[in-house]
């Protein structure tokens, strides 16, 4: 048996029934969809494991929700993305600095880009927008087309 | 080919020195504007490019190409520069600070912009946070396209615009 499908095998028992689907997709490769639920205690439980290190959280607007990823690394061996779906109209998710406090920057940049809530985090400023980006508008959203985005960055302060 | 086709010609620094032979009908060149012709000081500015063209600018500045005999020379401070070396697009949180670095130079002052993002914006015109290119902002004098460009097409572009300073007369700058 592989190191993948037993990581695979314990995190499937680990969890039951508030994991969707998990897949060893080739080698030194693991997806996982779980329930938004179970975020902390599959990231508490991987990290025990020896995922202790978190390259980065990714989002994608998918159609009925944001998909947040977190992608997580074993000894620079094996990478696990754990995927989570949160709602659109009220994106909340508990936050994970708690457990990896690596986590502060990248779920900033979540946030600036899809206005992800992440709860527990300590300062949910804007990180790499500018200064004088309008609150409630995250570019990243595919409900912004580009030209309308623009309409409505650039609407003011447009150049002379 | 013959020899003499090699022969060095002189007859560009004999035109310069008469320059300064007045003539009794002739008005003498501005001794500001033969010294700013002479030393033309660049400041170099990113306005939110990738570095490629940085390293290219840079590269320009080193022995290799020796810009000294045109008087080049890199400066640190806005307030000792004669030309702004724009590098990279505008994105919108820069715009305000390279409006302040350019307001920061002495007068007569002028606008290099390297780099087709520098020159239009290129990929990432139209970009939710990019302004677009430096002329959007800055009034620009000569235009580096390239992506990067090499140090020779710098260069190049630097040397036109001490031509377009040396043939000015009464040249206004603004928008």
């Amino acid at each position: 048996m592989r190191r993948e499908d037993k990581i695979a095998a314990e995190i499937r028992e680990k969890l039951k029934e508030k994991i969707i689907t998990v897949e060893v997709s080739r080698e030194r490769r693991i997806f996982a969809y779980i329930k938004t639920e179970a975020l902390k205690e599959s990231i508490k439980f991987l990290k025990d494991m020896g995922f202790k290190h978190l390259s980065t959280i990714t989002g994608v607007d998918v159609e009925d929700g944001i998909e947040l990823i977190y992608h997580l690394a074993l000894d620079g061996s094996i990478e696990f993305s754990l995927k989570l779906k949160v709602q659109k109209d009220d994106p909340r998710v508990p936050t994970i600095t708690d457990i990896i406090p690596g986590a502060v920057l990248y779920e900033r940049e979540v946030h600036d880009m899809f206005g992800v809530n992440f709860e527990g985090h300590p300062d949910l400023s804007p990180l790499i927008l500018p200064e004088k980006w309008p609150r409630n508008i995250y570019p990243l959203r595919k409900k912004y087309a580009l030209e309308r985005l623009r309409n409505l960055i650039f609407k003011e302060e447009d150049i002379e | 080919m013959r020899l003499e086709t090699f022969k060095p010609s002189h007859s560009s620094i004999k035109r310069e020195t008469s320059k300064f032979l007045v003539k009794a009908d002739e008005q003498p060149m501005n001794l500001l504007k033969w010294a700013r012709i002479k030393s033309p000081w660049i400041l170099h500015f990113n306005t939110g490019g990738c570095n490629g063209c940085d390293i290219e600018l840079l590269a320009a500045f080193t022995p290799r190409f020796d810009v000294e005999r045109f008087g080049i020379l890199l400066q640190g401070s806005p307030r000792h520069a004669d030309i702004l070396a724009v590098t990279g697009p505008v994105t919108l949180q820069v715009r305000e600070r390279l409006v302040r670095i350019y307001e920061q130079m002495p007068e007569p002052k002028y606008v290099l912009a390297v780099g087709s993002c520098a020159c239009s914006g290129a990929p990432f015109k139209d970009c939710y946070n990019v302004v677009g290119g430096v002329d959007k902002v800055l009034p620009v004098d000569v235009y580096v396209p390239g992506c990067p460009p090499k140090p020779e097409a710098i260069i190049d572009g630097i040397v036109k615009l001490i031509q377009k300073i040396e043939e000015e007369e009464t040249y206004e700058k603004g928008r």
